[in-house]
């Protein structure tokens, strides 16, 4: 009889491919690249202190200062660029530049590691110097582009794998990795799921019409939804359960098609509906990445390709099963 | 985890749920331990306070997922009343040049709604008024004006409400002898 360790081993480590690696390297490097050109022409007016932007770089920066001194910002920069006689123009030039080299490096894979840092670090710096005008994506995109810059690097579709000749990494490391980032999601929906079902305008649909009539995410008229009015109670239900029982029913195999593709959905309808584009990209991203790899269009992983790394017998069931889960 | 627990407990005390209002003691109890637990009650040079807040910006994991919950937040306006020397006025709204800074500028009204600390949110709002009179120099000042928009339910929209607005602050800002560059 297994011990309890063995299964929280099981658990934790199960031999996993590089397949949830691939899925969020380039999902989340693409997402920094719309990221940076979305901001292209606002860019100078978001962060110089000499242009007619709607809020202050510095009043982020003091704001961001109250928290602690040592979160990553764009005025470090600028501050270090200064000593050598570079304008705060040519910096603020250079960061997005930097920050979208940096992203295309790791939407190809090449030098993994080093662009997953770089882009982190200058994407932290530029959400965090405009921490007035950031939501939810920034925080997404963040948390994704963290596990990359932990995960074991590069994966198979790399550039780095082939030529660099860097050797894949350990089955079981993967599949750790990629278990934390499948446990946060569970507690992103659930918890996003239980503060929506105690708001009384989820249970009677009046949150998605507002949802979908406030501005700026109004992109369809009241007239054309209100003639949907029936179907909001159910809809807005509809979320409330999906987000709540996704650390269920996502795990249980024979729901988790079903809940993911839902999600997905979901994802897509705000999206498409809100205008939320990078929101949608992001979460679809973050949710393929964890529980999506399974199926077919991915999986063409051979046995042989499982072998490089040599399994580890007390982690056979999990091997077996392919997937880890218990 | 923890930060989950403390924005959840923060929501639920400070806002109208389905819970009772005699449960809101439990929730601020419930967030002050969470935030004491992430050294949020430690001092500000703290080092551990500073650890683990540096990790949770870097790791994007510093606040909750409670995203239009438990209800859909108002929708905030601001406008800006710009006063000519010549007597004429003139009315204009913060402008950026795409959808995408457009989500984030609404994303900012939410949160200067929010702002309770009265001298930090009237330097916002000068700061947003000044992004404006920097396009109009000549302006002798502005009002800048921030309010609540009410959206109708489906049952008031069909019978012809589109909502009103209702003015939550003003201020007054001048910027004469000042340079462009300098608010």
């Amino acid at each position: 009889m297994r011990t309890l360790r063995q299964r929280l081993e099981e658990f934790l480590f199960p031999a996993d491919s590089d397949t949830w690696l691939r899925i969020l390297r380039i999902g989340v490097a693409l997402q920094v690249i719309i990221y940076s050109l979305s901001l292209r022409v606002d860019w100078h007016d978001l962060f110089s202190l000499d242009r007619a932007g709607v809020i202050k770089r510095d009043l982020s920066e003091a704001m961001l200062s109250a928290q602690s001194h040592y979160i990553p910002r764009l005025g470090w920069l600028v501050d270090f660029a200064s000593r050598f006689g570079v304008s705060e123009q040519t910096l603020l030039t250079l960061a997005w530049w930097s920050l979208l080299s940096a992203a295309f490096l790791l939407l190809i894979g090449l030098f993994s590691r080093e662009a997953a840092i770089a882009t982190v670090f200058l994407h932290l710096c530029a959400v965090k110097s405009t921490s007035g005008l950031t939501y939810g994506v920034d925080n997404f995109t963040s948390i994704g582009l963290f596990y990359i810059m932990i995960a074991p690097l590069p994966d198979r579709w790399a550039v780095d794998s082939w030529l660099r000749n860097i050797a894949r990494k350990d089955n079981h490391l993967q599949g750790f990795h990629r278990r934390i980032l499948q446990l946060h999601l569970c507690l992103i929906y659930f918890f996003g799921g239980i503060t929506k079902s105690a708001g009384t305008g989820w249970w009677d649909g009046a949150s998605i019409w507002y949802a979908l009539i406030r501005p700026p995410f109004n992109l369809l008229s009241p007239e054309t939804l209100i003639v949907w009015k029936h179907l909001f109670p159910i809809l807005s239900i509809s979320v409330c359960l999906l987000e709540t029982g996704y650390p269920l029913f996502i795990w249980l195999r024979k729901t988790r098609t079903l809940w993911l593709v839902a999600v997905i959905t979901m994802h897509l309808a705000i999206g498409l509906a809100m205008g939320l584009y990078l929101f949608a990209l992001v979460m679809i991203t973050l949710n393929v990445a964890a529980f999506g790899t399974e199926f077919s269009f991915v999986t063409t992983e051979t046995n042989a390709t499982r072998e490089v790394v040599a399994p580890r017998g007390r982690f056979d069931r999990a091997a077996i099963d392919g997937t880890g889960y218990l | 985890m923890t930060v989950c627990l403390r924005d959840t407990f923060s929501i639920f005390a400070t806002t109208p749920t389905v819970f009772p209002a005699e449960a809101n003691k439990f929730w601020q109890g419930g967030e002050q331990v969470a935030a004491a637990v992430l050294g949020e009650r430690l001092d500000d040079s703290n080092w551990l306070r500073n650890g683990i807040t540096v990790y949770l910006h870097s790791a994007g994991i510093e606040a909750g997922y409670g995203f239009f919950a438990p209800n859909v937040p108002a929708n905030y306006k601001v406008v800006f009343e710009l006063r000519y020397p010549d007597g004429r006025t003139a009315y204009e709204i913060p402008r950026v040049s795409n959808a995408a800074t457009g989500v984030r500028l609404a994303g900012l009204l939410d949160q200067l709604a929010e702002v309770s600390y009265t001298p930090l949110r009237e330097t916002m709002m000068k700061i947003l008024a000044y992004s404006v009179w920097q396009e109009h120099p000549d302006a002798n000042s502005i009002r800048a004006y921030f309010g609540r928009a009410h959206l109708p339910r489906p049952a008031e929209f069909e019978r012809g409400d589109k909502g009103s607005y209702e003015l939550l602050f003003a201020y007054d800002f001048s910027f004469r002898g000042r340079q462009l560059n300098s608010p």
